[in-house]
């Protein structure tokens, strides 16, 4: 009996015997392609008009598997959480690590019952842009628009991308004053970010 | 303590006179009025005006102060302008909080902590200077230090000791200095991931994040969720070829 994840691994390394429908790369014609791209083009919202397959906001409260999230513009949303949905926080995340209080952006499918079928759910992720103040053990001071944001470095999590070069976990190379982008999660209601990816321009 | 009082006029004057002047001859300075506080209170419009008369009142202060004799009144007028100070500091804190100040020079920290001690020591400075009585030496040494105190609380000078500062000791203690791992973070592996044309080529496929990752053979396995089916990418653990990355669609 092998296990989902031998069968995955024989799938893309080419092993596998008696795996379904396996492509390999190549196999992925533009037909494929352009058969999403249609599918893609009849849901395409109108300009202005709220993506009803879109989601963002703060959980309020989680019941079995579901979410409800009060959103920035004081929209309730009902979002389902399944086995095929993927959860970020600051990495690939279990169910349980989702918390009332954490902020969200989540994506899927509406279903008729006005509940989110979610496909991908990113909790408390965050995308800013500032100067290091400050570099202290393992924290990066950030001054975002004249606000202190106190950014941490998560061993093993964390990388930094110099320019154009491949990301590196060694985030030493930064310096006070330079101008960088985080990308992150937000610690709940501070002013605090785990990083998950440090931009810098040289 | 007569001397502490006696050297306040001169630091007081030695920094209206700078605030004055940088807001009358800097150029940057009134460039950038119309992003101060200033502007928020004066209208747009007249906030070079306003910027230039303050300097002027600065400086005509700063002479009279360093002028002697010295008179008591000098010091209720440097008093009453440290309070205009911190009214005009909380004015920007509510109504403008991500202005800065103007106070001296250019700069785009809004106004903090480090302002209201500046302008609450200015005022303090003025007080004790209205006790000044006559003929009392002033104190280099009290100048000097109430001096380094002041610039240390001048956002607008960071530049130029605080940020070489914080770099020497970085530069020193090395705070982000990590020891060499071989754990590779899975975001390194997907940056690797998002430039290869495995990804390329499946990515209109692709519905959700990472569902789940595993490390095996030296090669990282990544997880996506495409439609009914599944997207598997064997990523390479080692180097940085986006070609060593593929695919399959399960």
């Amino acid at each position: 009996m092998r296990s989902r994840r031998d069968v995955l691994k024989s799938a893309v390394l080419g092993g596998g015997a008696g795996v379904v429908a396996a492509t390999a790369l190549g196999s992925l014609g533009p037909e494929a392609a352009f058969a999403a791209q249609k599918s893609f083009a009849t849901q395409q919202v109108e300009p202005g008009a709220p993506d009803p397959n879109f989601a963002e906001g703060r959980i309020r409260s989680i019941k079995d598997n579901t979410l409800l999230v009060l959103g920035s513009n004081m929209v309730f949303h009902t979002i389902r959480v399944v086995d095929g949905t993927s959860l970020w926080k600051l990495g690939p995340v279990p169910f349980d690590q989702a918390k009332p209080g954490d902020g969200l952006y989540a994506r899927g499918v509406l279903m008729p019952d006005g509940i989110l079928a979610a496909e991908a759910v990113w909790l408390n992720i965050v995308n800013i842009k500032g100067h290091i103040r400050n570099i202290t053990s393992q924290t990066i001071h950030l001054d975002h628009n004249g606000q202190d944001v106190l950014c941490h470095v998560v061993a093993g999590k964390s990388v930094a991308v110099h320019s154009e070069s491949p990301p590196t976990a060694d985030l030493s190379m930064l310096k006070v004053s330079q101008h960088v982008q985080i990308m992150g999660a937000w610690r709940p209601d501070t002013n605090e970010v785990d990083i998950a990816t440090v931009f810098s321009p040289h | 303590m007569h001397g502490i009082a006696a050297s306040q006029p001169y630091v007081i004057a030695l920094f209206l006179a700078w605030a004055g002047l940088m807001k009358l001859f800097g150029r940057r300075t009134r460039a950038q009025a119309g992003r101060t506080a200033l502007a928020r209170l004066t209208g747009p419009a007249r906030a070079v005006p306003a910027l230039r008369l303050v300097g002027l009142v600065e400086t005509a202060l700063a002479a009279a102060l360093l002028a002697p004799p010295f008179h008591p009144l000098e010091g209720v007028a440097a008093a009453l302008m440290s309070v205009g100070f911190l009214a005009y500091l909380t004015y920007s804190h509510v109504a403008a909080p991500t202005a800065s100040c103007g106070c001296l020079g250019t700069h785009s920290r809004p106004v903090d902590a480090r302002s209201f001690a500046r302008a609450g020591l200015l005022l303090a400075a003025a007080l004790l200077a209205t006790a000044a009585a006559g003929a009392a030496p002033a104190l280099p040494s009290v100048i000097a230090l109430e001096a380094v105190v002041l610039l240390a609380l001048s956002a607008e000078l960071d530049r130029h000791w605080l940020t070489p500062l914080r770099r020497l000791v970085v530069r020193v203690r090395r705070p982000l200095a990590v020891t060499p791992s071989r754990d590779v973070p899975l975001e390194a592996s997907l940056h690797l991931l998002r430039r290869s044309l495995a990804y390329c080529s499946a990515s209109a496929q692709i519905t959700s994040d990472v569902l789940e990752a595993w490390d095996e053979d030296g090669m990282r396995f990544v997880v996506y969720g495409a439609r009914e089916r599944t997207a598997v990418f064997a990523v390479p653990l080692s180097g940085n070829d986006p070609a060593g990355v593929r695919v399959a669609l399960v």
